[in-house]
C-alpha cells in the first residue's frame, strides 16, 4: 500500500542554514507516527518541509506516491491536512467559519462553500464534540477547544493524512488527554497521522511508531517500546530517564530530578 | 450524539440584512443629496428634468438640468465610487496583512499618486493629464514596492512588503515636498495644496468614464476570489496548507486593490481614513468573514463618502476639502471604537 | 598747535563708515540704512519687482529665476541676474550665508506686514547685521511705499515720479467710479488653476485688484474671511459672474467649450479674459507693483466707455516707465494676444 507520506534522505532547513538531514520516514493509513525530540531538534522544520511550506535542502518527499514538487497546492491540500498549534487569532471568526476554511482545497478558485461544505464542517465539529460551540467566536474558546477546532478543520479537509505540530503544547492536563484520545480515535477510523511532541508519555499513549530526533537526524525509528528506552531517552534529553510499566500495561517515562551524572561524581 | 450541526451557523452579532439595510439607506440618501446644493431648485423642477431625460425631451440649456445631471449626479456618483473603492481596498489590505490597522496607503499608492499629480500641476498640465499622472504615479509606486519586495527575499514576505511600502512612500513624499518648494508660491502651490487635501468639487462626467470601469475591473476579481482571500487571514503557512497559492493570490489582491485606489485618488485627490475606519465598522456589523465583509464595507464606504461630500459642499460658504472632513469625523470615531475596548479586533 | 589734532580728528571722521540714515518702514521699524545703497537683496518676488522698477542696477538677483517667456520682457542687463531664493513666505529657501556672500547693503521685503514677517525681518537683521526694510504691498499703500523705498534706495526722484503716476491712476479710477453705483459694477470671478475652481475671496491681496478697478468679486464668503479657496462649479453658477478673469491658459482654452460653464453669464457674453503674465502677472503673481498694469487693463475691460484708452499704447507706456523696456511690435502682440477676450 502506498505510504501517505514518505521521505527519503530528506535534508531540511532554511536558506543558508541546514537543520535536519538523512531523514527517512513513512506513514501508512491508520498509523500514528510520533516525532519525539527536544526543543530545537528540527520537528517543526521537518513538518513544514513535508507539507511543502519550506523547500527541502535535499532528498525526496512523496505524498501519496507522487513527488511533492510536482503537486499543486490544492493537490497537496487534498492529500495532507495541517494542524498547527492553536494560536491567538487576529480576527474573531466563529468556530464554524474556521472549520469551514478547511474545505478550501476541495473548492475551485472562484467557488464559495456550498451546502455540502457547510454540512461537512458541521460534522467535523460534531465529531470533536464541539457542535454546540459552532457559533462562538474562536477567541472565546479555551486552548484545548481551539486545538480541537483546528483538528476539526483538518478533518473537514477530508485528507487521508493529518500532520499535527505539537498538538498538546500549552494545553492543560485535561485538554491534553482530550486531544490525545481524539487522535487515537481518528487513527482507528483509518486516517494516517504524524504528530510531533516533546513528551515521551504521549508517544507511548498514542504512537504506533516513534521517530526519535536528535540534532536534526532520526536517531531511531520503530515501535515505542523498542525505541524509547532508558538509554535512548537519557541520551536525547540529557537527563536520566527511567521507563516504567504500569499495572495496566501503559508505559510512562520518569525523569530523575537529580542533576545529570557526571563522570566520577557520587550517585544521586 | 449524532445531532446534525450542519445548519448554516452565523456569528452571534451578524445581521444578514446589513447589506440590505445599507442599500436601502443609500437609496434614500442619493435623492436627498441630489436635492442639496447652493443652486436653488424645487423638487418639482428636479422631477421635471428627470422626467424630461427619461422621455427623451431635449433639455434645451436648462440650468436645472445642467446642475442636476452634469454637476450633482456625477459628483454623487464619484462620492459613492471613491468611498466604496477605498473601503474595499482597506478591507482587502487588512485581511491580507492580517492587521486591522492597515489603510490602503500602506504600499504607497496615495504617496505615488500625489507625486504624479503634483508633478502635473508643477508642469502646468491640463486637468486630464494631471489625473493621468496621478493614476500612473500610484501604480508605479506600488510596482516599485512589489519589485523591491520580490528582490529582497526575506523570511516574512508580508513584513518586507510593508517596509518597502514605508520606504517608497517616504521617497515619494520627499519628492512631493521638493516639488512644493520649487513650485511658484502664488500660482502652483495653492493648487498643489488643495489637490493633496482631496476634493470632489471639480468632478464631471468625463472623470467617471475611466474611473468607474477601472474600479469595477479591480473589484470583480476580489469578489470572485473572496473565499480564498478570506483564508489568507489565517497566515501564509496555514493558508498554503489549506490549498491556497498564497504568493499569487497576494499579488493579485495587491494589483486589484492598487488599481481601484489609484483610480479614485486620481480623480479625488488624497482622501484618508475611509479605508482605515470603514472596514472596522463593517466588521463590527457582520464579522470578519471576507465574503460578507466586502459588500458591506463597500456600501458603508459609499454611504459615508456621500454624507461627507454633501457636508463638504454645504457646511461652509466655500468647499471644505474632503481629507479634512474624513479625518475630523473619522478620528474621533476611531478613538471611540478604541475606548469601547473590544476584546478582539472586530 | 591745534592743527595736528584737527587733522587727526578729520582723519578719524573720514575713517568712520558712511553715515547712516534712519528709515521707518511700513511696520514702524526704525532701521539704520547706509547713505548710498547699491546692492539690494529682494526677500521675495514682490520686493524684486519693486527694486527692479525703482533701481534695477541695485538688484542683486531674482528670488525665482525668470522663465524663458518672461525674460524677453525684462530689460536686457537684468535678464541674467542670478537666482537668489526667497527669504519670506512658506519655504524660504535663501541660505543666509549666501545672502551675506552677496554683501547687500539692504534687504527689502514688500507685501504683508503681519507679525510673522516683522519677526522674520528682525531676526534676519539681527543675525546678519544687514538692514531689513519691510513695506506694505497693498494697493492703498503703494504710493507711500514707492516714496519711502525710493528715498531709501537713493532714487527719491524716481520714487516720486512713480508714486505720482500711481496716485494719478487711482485718482482717475476713483473719479470715474463715483458715478457708478455699487449695483452697476461688474460681477467678476477670478478663475485660478487649470480647472478654474480655485479663487480668492473678496478682500484678499490676490483679488483686491478687482475692487480697485471698480468690479465686485463674486467670491464673497460674507464673514470677512480672506484668502484662497476652492469652489465648486455649482457655486460659480449660482454666483453667475458677468466677467471672468484668469491667467491659466489651459482653463482659458477649455472654458468656452465646456458645457458646465456655458450657462454662466460671462461665458455666454464672451467676457472671459486671459491676463498676460510676462514679465510679471498683471493681476497677481506676484502681488506687487505689476498689478498697476492689470489695474489699467481691468478698468478698461469693466468700463470701456469711461476708460477708452488704447491697450497697446497704455502697455507700451507702462512697460517703458516701470520696466525699462521698449516693447517691439511682435513682443507686444504676443503679450496682449488674449487680453481682449477673443476665443482661442
Amino acid at each position: 500500500m502506498t505510504a501517505l507520506v514518505e521521505a527519503e534522505g530528506l535534508a531540511t532547513g532554511y536558506p543558508g542554514r541546514e537543520v535536519g538531514r538523512d531523514i527517512d520516514l513513512a506513514v501508512a493509513a491508520g498509523e500514528v507516527l510520533c516525532l519525539l525530540g527536544p526543543n530545537g531538534s528540527g520537528k517543526t522544520t521537518l513538518f513544514r518541509t513535508l507539507l511543502g511550506l519550506l523547500p527541502a535542502h535535499g532528498g525526496i518527499v512523496q505524498l501519496g506516491g507522487d513527488p511533492l514538487d510536482r503537486l499543486s497546492r490544492g493537490e497537496i491540500g487534498r492529500r495532507a491536512a495541517y494542524v498547527p498549534q492553536a494560536h491567538a487569532p487576529v480576527f474573531p471568526f466563529t468556530a464554524h467559519e474556521v472549520v469551514l476554511m478547511g474545505r478550501t482545497a476541495r473548492l475551485g478558485p472562484f467557488a464559495q462553500p456550498g451546502r455540502a461544505d457547510h454540512a461537512a464542517a458541521g460534522e467535523a465539529l460534531d465529531s470533536v464534540g464541539l457542535a454546540d460551540r459552532a457559533g462562538s467566536p474562536y477567541t472565546d474558546l479555551s486552548g484545548g477547544q481551539r486545538q480541537l477546532v483546528l483538528v476539526a478543520r483538518a478533518l473537514a479537509q477530508e485528507a487521508p493524512l493529518l500532520v499535527m505540530d505539537e498538538p498538546t503544547a500549552s494545553l492543560d492536563f485535561g485538554n491534553q488527554a482530550l486531544v490525545l484520545s481524539e487522535i487515537r480515535r481518528l487513527a482507528d477510523r483509518g486516517l494516517g497521522i504524524v504528530l510531533s511532541t516533546h513528551d515521551p508519555d504521549h508517544a507511548f499513549a498514542v504512537g504506533d511508531r516513534v521517530a526519535l530526533l536528535q540534532d536534526g537526524r532520526i536517531r531511531e525509528i520503530g515501535p515505542p517500546g523498542t525505541v524509547l528506552t532508558d538509554a535512548s531517552l537519557s541520551a536525547v534529553y540529557g537527563v536520566e530517564v527511567r521507563v516504567e510499566t504500569l499495572g495496566s500495561g501503559r508505559r510512562v517515562c520518569v525523569p530523575s530530578l537529580a542533576r545529570p551524572q557526571s563522570a566520577g561524581a557520587g550517585s544521586a | 450524539m449524532g445531532r446534525r450541526a450542519g445548519t448554516l451557523s452565523r456569528p452571534a452579532f451578524a445581521s444578514p440584512g446589513a447589506a440590505t439595510v445599507l442599500a436601502l439607506l443609500l437609496a434614500v440618501a442619493i435623492p436627498v443629496a441630489v436635492l442639496i446644493g447652493p443652486y436653488p431648485m424645487t423638487l418639482g423642477q428636479v422631477l421635471g428634468v428627470v422626467a424630461d431625460r427619461l422621455t427623451g425631451t431635449p433639455a434645451g440649456g436648462d440650468t436645472v438640468d445642467t446642475v442636476v445631471f452634469a454637476i450633482r449626479l456625477p459628483r454623487i456618483g464619484a462620492a459613492l465610487l471613491v468611498g466604496g473603492a477605498l473601503a474595499a481596498a482597506g478591507t482587502c489590505y487588512q485581511t491580507l496583512f492580517r492587521n486591522p490597522l492597515v489603510s490602503p496607503d500602506i504600499l504607497g499608492v496615495s504617496a505615488g499618486a500625489g507625486l504624479g499629480a503634483v508633478l502635473g500641476i508643477f508642469l502646468s498640465l491640463p486637468v486630464a493629464a494631471i489625473q493621468g499622472m496621478a493614476f500612473a504615479g500610484g501604480l508605479a509606486c506600488v510596482a516599485l514596492v512589489a519589485g523591491v519586495a520580490a528582490a529582497v527575499r526575506g523570511r516574512d514576505p508580508v513584513l518586507v512588503l510593508v517596509l518597502a511600502g514605508v520606504v517608497v512612500g517616504a521617497l515619494a513624499g520627499a519628492a512631493t515636498s521638493l516639488l512644493k518648494v520649487l513650485a511658484d508660491p502664488y500660482d502652483q502651490l495653492p493648487a498643489i495644496t488643495f489637490w493633496l487635501l482631496g476634493s470632489l468639487a471639480a468632478i464631471r462626467t468625463d472623470d467617471l468614464t475611466p474611473a468607474l470601469p477601472a474600479v469595477v475591473l479591480g473589484l470583480l476579481p476580489l469578489v470572485l476570489l473572496r473565499w480564498r482571500i478570506n483564508v489568507l487571514a489565517l497566515g501564509d503557512d496555514e493558508a498554503r496548507a489549506l490549498g491556497v497559492e498564497v504568493r499569487r493570490l497576494r499579488a493579485g489582491v495587491i494589483l486589484c486593490a492598487t488599481l481601484i485606489t489609484a483610480s479614485v485618488v486620481a480623480i479625488a485627490g488624497v482622501v484618508g481614513w475611509v479605508g482605515l475606519v470603514i472596514p472596522h465598522v463593517a466588521r463590527m456589523l457582520v464579522g470578519p468573514g471576507f465574503g460578507r465583509l466586502l459588500p458591506v464595507a463597500v456600501l458603508l464606504g459609499a454611504l459615508y463618502m456621500l454624507v461627507v461630500d454633501t457636508l463638504a459642499r454645504t457646511v461652509g460658504s466655500t468647499e471644505v476639502p474632503l481629507g479634512i472632513l474624513t479625518a475630523a469625523i473619522g478620528a474621533p470615531f476611531f478613538l471611540w471604537l478604541l475606548a469601547r475596548g473590544r476584546r478582539s479586533w472586530s | 598747535m591745534a592743527r595736528p589734532i584737527l587733522l587727526f580728528l578729520a582723519l578719524l571722521l573720514m575713517a568712520v563708515p558712511a553715515a547712516a540714515r534712519t528709515v521707518i518702514d511700513s511696520a514702524g521699524r526704525r532701521v539704520e540704512v547706509p547713505d548710498t545703497v547699491t546692492r539690494v537683496f529682494a526677500a521675495g518676488p514682490p520686493a524684486s519687482v519693486l527694486v527692479y522698477v525703482l533701481k534695477p542696477d541695485a538688484l542683486l538677483g531674482w528670488p525665482r529665476a525668470l522663465r524663458k517667456e518672461e525674460r524677453a520682457y525684462v530689460a536686457e542687463p537684468y535678464r541674467d541676474l542670478p537666482e537668489t531664493g526667497r527669504l519670506t513666505g512658506r519655504g524660504g529657501d535663501a541660505n543666509l550665508e549666501l545672502v551675506l556672500k552677496l554683501k547687500p547693503d539692504l534687504i527689502v521685503d514688500f507685501g504683508s506686514v503681519r507679525d510673522t514677517y516683522i519677526s522674520l525681518a528682525d531676526r534676519v537683521q539681527q543675525q546678519t547685521g544687514i538692514p531689513y526694510l519691510l513695506f506694505d504691498g497693498r494697493f492703498e499703500n503703494t504710493a507711500a511705499s514707492l516714496r519711502a523705498m525710493g528715498a531709501a534706495l537713493g532714487v527719491a526722484e524716481r520714487g516720486e515720479t512713480l508714486a505720482r503716476d500711481v496716485e494719478a491712476t487711482f485718482a482717475d479710477l476713483d473719479r470715474a467710479l463715483t458715478e457708478v453705483p455699487e449695483t452697476q459694477r461688474p460681477r467678476v470671478y477670478l478663475a485660478r488653476g487649470p480647472d478654474g475652481l480655485e479663487t480668492g475671496l473678496k478682500g484678499s491681496i490676490n483679488t483686491e485688484i478687482i475692487e480697485r478697478a471698480g468690479g465686485r468679486n463674486v467670491a464673497d464668503s460674507g464673514d470677512g474671511r480672506r484668502g484662497l479657496v476652492q469652489a465648486s462649479i455649482e457655486q460659480v453658477i449660482v454666483a453667475d459672474p458677468d466677467t471672468i478673469v484668469t491667467w491659466d491658459r489651459n482653463f482659458y482654452r477649455a472654458v468656452r467649450s465646456d458645457p458646465l460653464w456655458a450657462g454662466i453669464a460671462a461665458v455666454k457674453r464672451g467676457r472671459v479674459y486671459l491676463s498676460p503674465t510676462a514679465p510679471f502677472g498683471w493681476i497677481d503673481r506676484p502681488p506687487s507693483l505689476n498689478r498697476m498694469m492689470g489695474l489699467k487693463w481691468l478698468a478698461g475691460l469693466f468700463y470701456p466707455d469711461r476708460f477708452p484708452a488704447d491697450l497697446r499704447a497704455a502697455t507700451e507706456d507702462f512697460y517703458r516707465l516701470y520696466y525699462h523696456v521698449d516693447l517691439s511690435g511682435p513682443d507686444l502682440d504676443r503679450l496682449i494676444e488674449w487680453a481682449d477676450g477673443r476665443a482661442p
